[in-house]
């Protein structure tokens, strides 16, 4: 699997459009975290926000860029036709696609750490100016907090799982934007329908099995209780989603005509 | 590894429609096959089946007796232009080029070796999206050689070609035969074959028509002709055909004669002799086209007789 790797990384680091894309996805999560930072006040009475989730929203719209960069990776090749070429080359297609997940995994931890970094740094800038301070009993965002590690961490760990579920829909349905608007969909508008169903019983069972609403979990540190799964076991749910998406993506690229 | 490529009866139907019906023939070194037939008879298809990349319901391709996806290295083994338009727009030919490279386990030194050798140096380092086809055709082309394989397969790679272009392609695909590699080169115009292809496969509607060389082709199906122009029609006429010709009536103009069964020289001795008076003898070469026509146009007669057959 050595060359294969070798091959994909070259590819991607050969178009412009990667370095292009991983730049948004760190701007945009930056710029949107900040946003929300300082967008949000806490009065001395006391409130409801919880820092980590705010430091860490730009992640909603970050995973958007980070969707399109993995659905390119093989997508692209289907709309010019260059699949046939590489497929002739590397003719055992599961290590293709597992190639092409590995070099984007190692591309969205690297884009995605500094993405996250930048936005915790931001949140505990912004933050302390509109009353999340210790005198009002937040103290200051810090990764040495063992939530807030874990939701920073997870955060990056998210954004790699958007990409590789983003990978195996693209290998599924092959044109690049059938892929994004399934992915951006599959994403998007399940905490829409959460919104407007109104029996609790659907509203939990919906957001339990929703990429989104249950992936980021992993950024709660308050009123975990109250949620209707666990930080880790709602990353896992994003998890099996990915591992589905790459699982029916690889057997279908196997069983097709290139 | 031996440098073969054998196809055997390989089937295939897109939905209702029949691409592949039992096409099978092999490709054997040192000479350029031509693959040839009209658009839609199953080429591009085979050559696809060849490179693993579709699948068929029956019958097996293989490169020097190993499935393609058995491969390890495939660029070692088959170099092939399927669609020169086939790349990323964005990306160099050189670094098109280097990715192929790496996969298959080669440096970037051999890829500076082909963009050489596909006279591609100048335009190595600019987006391979604006190349013009002709300029594709030759980074197609660099990609094939990549591997130095002992396999070539080409699809239609005279398309796009400028003059200088065809010139080219035709002494490299003479090139590459003469160095034994066995060279499969598909066409939907038999022309731009000749004085290239050693072999012709002939198909048409998923099958194989006709598999020979290009010698026996040229003999078989058509023979040469010599056109005679002369005043004295009847006498020359006479005497040819008792010396055995089959002589009919020229196409152009009331003089002419078309004679078959004797050379030009046989003609003008036979005339001399007998003081026929004549004022030209020409002889007229089969061509390659000529020949495919004739094929082809055997295989159409027989299609049609047989939908009669079938729609009384």
């Amino acid at each position: 699997m050595r060359q294969q790797l070798h091959a994909e990384w070259t590819k991607l680091r050969t178009v412009t459009g990667t370095g292009r894309l991983l730049l948004g996805t760190v701007m945009l999560t930056l710029a949107v975290s900040a946003a929300a930072a300082a967008a949000v006040s806490c009065p001395p009475a006391g409130c409801d926000y919880d820092p980590a989730e705010i430091s860490l929203f730009g992640v909603q719209l970050g995973q958007a860029v980070v969707a399109i960069l993995a659905v390119l990776t093989i997508s692209g090749e289907y709309g010019t036709g260059m699949i046939r070429t590489t497929l002739a080359a590397m003719p055992v297609r599961t290590t293709v696609l597992a190639a092409k997940a590995v070099v984007l995994t190692g591309l969205t931890l690297a884009a995605g750490t500094l993405a996250v970094l930048a936005s915790v740094l931001a949140g505990r800038l912004i933050l302390p100016g509109n009353g999340f301070t210790p005198a009002h009993g937040r103290p200051l965002l810090s990764l040495a907090d063992g939530p807030m590690l874990r939701a920073a961490a997870g955060s990056v760990l998210y954004l790699v799982l958007i990409a590789l579920l983003s990978l195996g829909i693209a290998a599924a349905v092959r044109d690049s934007a059938v892929a994004v608007g399934s992915v951006l969909g599959l994403l998007y508008l399940f905490p829409v329908v959460i919104l407007m169903v109104s029996d609790q019983d659907w509203q939990r069972l919906l957001w339990r099995i929703s990429p989104m609403n249950a992936g980021l979990a992993i950024q709660a540190t308050t009123h975990l209780s109250s949620l209707p799964l666990s930080p880790w076991a709602g990353l896992g749910v994003l998890a099996v989603w990915a591992a589905a998406a790459l699982l029916g993506g690889g057997l279908l690229l196997r069983l097709r005509d290139a | 590894m031996q440098a073969t490529i054998d196809v055997n009866g390989l089937r295939k139907r897109f939905g209702p429609t029949v691409a592949l019906d039992g096409m099978s023939f092999s490709v054997k070194p040192g000479q350029v096959t031509g693959f040839v037939g009209p658009n839609g008879a199953g080429k591009s298809t085979t050559m696809r089946v060849i490179l693993g990349l579709d699948a068929v319901e029956e019958g097996s391709a293989l490169i020097g007796g190993r499935p393609y996806r058995s491969l390890r290295h495939p660029l070692r083994h088959v170099g092939a232009l399927l669609d020169a338009a086939a790349l990323q727009p964005s990306r160099s030919a050189r670094n098109h080029l280097l990715w192929l490279a790496h996969s298959q386990g080669l440096t970037a030194g051999r890829v500076d070796e082909v963009i050489e050798q596909a006279g591609l140096r100048q335009a190595a380092r600019r987006k391979a999206g604006g190349f013009s086809l002709g300029m594709r055709q030759r980074l197609g082309i660099a990609a094939a050689l990549l591997g130095d394989p002992p396999v070539i397969i080409l699809d239609e790679p005279f398309n796009g070609l400028d003059p200088d272009g065809i010139v080219w392609m035709r002494e490299l695909l003479a090139e590459l035969a003469g160095q034994g590699r066995a060279v499969l080169v598909s066409s939907h115009l038999m022309s731009e074959l000749q004085d290239v292809a050693g072999h012709v496969v002939v198909v048409g509607r998923g099958r194989v028509i006709a598999d020979t060389g290009v010698a026996e082709l040229l003999a078989t199906v058509s023979g040469d002709r010599v056109t005679l122009r002369t005043t004295a029609r009847q006498e020359a006429a006479r005497v040819l055909e008792h010396a055995g010709a089959v002589v009919t009536a020229g196409a152009d103009g009331r003089d002419a004669l078309t004679v078959s069964g004797l050379t030009a020289e046989g003609v003008v001795t036979l005339l001399s002799r007998n003081t026929v008076p004549f004022s030209e003898v020409a002889a007229h070469r089969a061509t390659l086209e000529e020949a495919y026509m004739e094929l082809t146009r055997d295989a159409v007669e027989f299609r049609a007789a047989a939908g009669r057959e079938a729609a009384r």
